[in-house]
């Protein structure tokens, strides 16, 4: 079941970024763009490769860091136990949200909930790719990378439950009960306890965020990934995952991992790194230290 | 909780130190006296409680009535906040650790009324468990439970009635209903669904495939497939899947008891002679024999066996072993055990599950972390995993995948496959697959995908399903009942009077309509309809607690009455004071 739901998000999310570059980026850049392929994927290798470890220990950590933290009394002592203090401050919001309920909305929130959202997080690490310049790419993993350690951190120490579960009848896990099959899916990647904040919502904002950064190169992307960013994040209320303090934390995760990509990816560009660490770097210094003693 | 209520206390006390040392220079030893008296007084505060319950995704039911409670509290005056946590999590927090004030639970079985020794029995009060969980320690509940095990099957019912009574009086917890239980089944694969009541083993053995294949259930619980250890609390609740691996000297047969893994029994007065069967092997191929059962029995009074600091009581089997009162094995196959009741209720201890004594012998330390000990009492036995468990019963652990499934293998000699009388395991593999809530458990079956839903449907689900030819929602008498229940062990929950107005806050006729969708019936008293005396049996209304309000609202100055009588009182901002 779980590896049938897998394929089709594949197929589906592959169709739609195949269509996405031709719009959006247009063939002429991708043919272009070819014959730049080895300096680009070599600029942004440190990007990539910070994303792949924190994504690597992301997925472990979600599940053993809520056990793990018990027993070192890490959540004991820091924790908050926060369910019951979201409920009261919003609890009437998303029963509200929920009245709007049509099968078209829900077919729609649901859709983009599990492919909008990898749509919007993978096409435009290939739209950037298409450019000369690899400093958005490399912004947009960082920003990425910051998303999910900020928001593990987060995990550790807020511990929440999801508005369907506390109000299963108001509530109504809409995209669960509709299609049950996508539970498979999501129920592989998470904890029920890890809600704030919401990491659809952050990184659909992030994605947006960075467009907004770079409407002038790609002036279509813009509006398209505001539109989809935004229906991400109604969509985590609306199918009932997320409270709304979780999105807004989102959004303020999003907005601070996006300035925080744009300094740190000003400050150490991997180039420099890389130099420093290279061979001819270690050698380079090893020599004017040679130098010196003499 | 604790902090918010005794903060302002605290505070408050300080001034007033503080004001009145500042006086005190000039002031004489009289007024030392009065400065003292006045300073040293504890102010009676606001009540808040705190209300127990897993999420939605544990229990749908449960957190709603939590909720319900909640704001019912609220209107009463009462600040009342919800502590909501995982299905495991409750069970640590409550029946391990007892830290809780209310909690919304669910008994696992109560067709016999001694399940209420385990339950509220003064002596396992401060044990950690399922054995009263409330804290309830009480004289005269004490003496008619042991009434109530004692009495010849003419007074049984009478005995029983007058325990019932004083259950309701006392209000350890308040019983709010018991839910159906709805199971999807496909007949098109196996025949003899309706046989067993298929909430215990034998629901599960005798059935007569129609087809090739495994037998396919769906769980809706992922406990199973990470913990094995039939001693565990917080991973059992009616341990299925345990219960076909391991066997007991009996087994549960609707309300009856019948011999298992015992060839036969034969009562003497109080002392059953029991015969095992003929050549039991255990599933690594060591053999069983009586000695395995009376370490078992020994092992679930003291998990340490004796050589710890103190003894550590098993948390589950607590009150079906106490039965035993003395146990002698004559040789490998026969046992004399002497039993604290009448046969009748006294069979019951042949539930409790026999475990290999060459595994668990070594599982008497306190189990260690990191090289350091636990808290004493904490024995291996009681948080040992037990993957891949080594019964006797007639599945064998297979293999599973965490938070996935699960899969048993037949064991082709197992006695149930020769002995007439028994239903046998008619599959070579039963396979549990998890599911993450009732519709998609209901999608599996309807798609062929599995056979029967292990775990009861929840009631919201049960309009969804589409009955067909093939595809058979099966309604069994319903073995669980829900309640709240109270620590009795703190005040002011340790009055009783308190306890019996907060459970008539809970309307339970609006709770079955509205979170249960009329799937689920009222109960003013723990027991089946066999049990109940008359004045306990709910007709109109509850007879014992009959809800304060109407429609599902709370009757304010009504409840406000009563909690005055009872000695309570109410601040000018209409906050019911309580010390607490």
């Amino acid at each position: 079941m779980f590896l049938y739901v897998l394929l089709r998000l594949t197929v589906v999310v592959l169709a739609m970024v195949l269509i996405g570059l031709v719009v959006v980026v247009g063939t002429d850049r991708l043919r272009r763009s070819r014959r730049d392929v080895r300096r680009r994927a070599r600029a942004i290798a440190p990007a990539a490769a910070v994303l792949v470890v924190v994504l690597s220990t992301n997925s472990v950590a979600r599940r053993v860091v809520p056990d793990g933290s018990h027993i070192v009394g890490i959540r004991a002592t820091f924790g908050v136990d926060a369910t019951w203090w979201i409920y009261e401050l919003e609890g009437g919001f998303l029963p509200w949200l929920q009245s709007f309920e049509t099968a078209a909305l829900t077919a729609y929130f649901s859709f983009i909930y599990v492919y909008g959202y990898v749509f919007l997080l993978v096409f435009p690490v290939l739209a950037y790719l298409a450019l000369p310049d690899t400093r958005p790419v490399r912004e947009l993993l960082v920003a990425y990378s910051l998303n999910y350690a900020l928001g593990l951190l987060c995990y550790l120490l807020v511990i929440a439950y999801g508005p369907r579960n506390v109000m299963p009848e108001l509530v109504d896990a809409l995209m669960y009960d509709a299609y049950p099959r996508y539970q498979h899916l999501t129920r592989q990647v998470n904890r029920n306890t890890n809600v704030f904040p919401s990491l659809h919502t952050s990184l659909a904002v992030t994605v947006a965020l960075v467009a907004y950064r770079t409407r002038e190169t790609y002036p279509l992307w813009y509006p398209i990934a505001a539109v989809l960013g935004l229906s991400v994040a109604v969509s985590t209320m609306y199918l009932g995952i997320h409270w709304a303090i979780d999105v807004v934390a989102g959004a303020v995760l999003a907005a601070v991992s996006v300035a925080l990509a744009a300094r740190l990816v000003g400050r150490f560009s991997p180039g420099e790194l890389l130099g420093r660490f290279s061979v001819e770097g270690l050698l380079g210094r090893l020599s004017l230290r040679e130098r010196l003693e003499r | 909780m604790d902090e918010r209520r005794s903060n302002p206390t605290a505070s408050s006390r300080r001034d007033v130190i503080a004001a009145g040392s500042a006086g005190l220079v000039a002031t004489s030893a009289g007024c030392v006296r009065r400065a003292r008296n006045v300073a040293t007084r504890d102010p009676v505060g606001p009540l808040s409680v705190t209300i127990t319950t897993a999420v939605a995704d544990y229990d749908r039911e449960g957190i709603q009535i939590a909720r319900r409670l909640a704001e019912t509290l609220e209107l009463v005056g009462i600040d009342a906040s919800l502590r909501t946590v995982s299905r495991e999590e409750l069970r640590r927090s409550v029946l391990v650790n007892h830290d809780f004030e209310l909690y919304v639970g669910r008994q696992p079985e109560f067709s016999d009324p001694d399940f209420l020794y385990e339950l509220l029995h003064s002596r396992f009060a401060q044990e950690s468990g399922r054995q009263n969980p409330f804290g309830l320690t009480s004289g005269t509940v004490d003496e008619l439970l042991s009434r109530q095990r004692r009495a010849g099957a003419e007074d049984r019912p009478d005995a029983v009635a007058e325990l019932l009574s004083v259950v309701a009086r006392e209000c350890p917890f308040a019983p709010i209903c018991v839910p159906d239980e709805h199971r999807l089944v496909r007949d098109d694969r196996f025949a003899g669904w309706d046989d067993a009541y298929l909430g215990d083993r034998l629901g599960y053995l005798g059935l007569e495939p129609l087809g090739e294949g495994d037998l396919r259930g769906v769980i809706l619980d992922t406990l199973p497939t990470k913990n094995l250890n039939p001693l565990s609390v917080e991973f059992r609740n009616r341990g299925i899947f345990v219960d076909l691996v391991y066997d007991s000297l009996g087994a549960l047969d609707g309300g009856d008891v019948r011999p298992w893994l015992a060839e036969e029994w034969c009562w003497e007065d109080r002392t059953a002679t029991v015969t095992l069967r003929e050549g039991v092997e255990w599933h690594d191929g060591e053999s069983l024999d009586a000695h395995d059962v009376a370490f078992s029995y020994r092992l679930v009074a003291d998990t340490s066996l004796g050589t710890g600091s103190m003894p550590a009581p098993a948390p589950r089997y607590r009150g079906l072993a106490s039965i035993v009162e003395e146990l002698e094995v004559e040789d490998g196959r026969t046992l004399s055990i002497t039993v604290g009741a009448e046969p009748e209720p006294g069979v019951r201890a042949f539930l409790v599950p026999v475990l290999p004594e060459h595994v668990w012998e070594d599982r008497t330390d306190d189990a260690t972390l990191f090289g350091f000990r636990s808290t004493p009492g904490t024995t291996e036995a009681i948080v040992t995993d037990n993957v891949p468990p080594v019964g006797s019963g007639p599945f064998a652990f297979a293999d599973r995948t965490e938070r996935d499934w699960l899969a048993l293998d037949r064991v082709d000699d197992h006695f149930s496959r020769t002995a007439e009388e028994l239903p046998e395991a008619t599959v070579e593999r039963l396979r549990a697959t998890v599911h993450p809530r009732s519709t998609s458990a209901i999608e599996a079956i309807e798609a062929n995908d599995a056979d029967v839903t292990v775990s009861t449907l929840e009631a919201y689900s049960i309009a969804g399903v589409t009955e067909t030819d093939a595809v058979r929602l099966v309604t069994q008498p319903p073995r669980t009942y829900y309640y709240v229940g109270f620590n009795v062990r703190s005040a002011p929950f340790a009055n009783p009077e308190f306890r019996t107005i907060l459970a008539r806050l809970l309307d339970k006729a609006w709770l079955v309509e509205e979170v249960f969708e009329g799937q689920a019936s009222p109960i003013a008293s723990p027991a089946t309809e066999e049990w109940l005396p008359d004045s306990l049996v709910w007709e109109d209304g509850d007879p014992v607690a009959p809800f304060l309000g109407d429609d599902g609202e709370p009757n304010v100055s009504a409840t406000r009455g009563a909690f005055e009588r009872a000695g309570f009182s109410y601040d000018g901002e209409g906050r019911l004071l309580a010390r607490g």
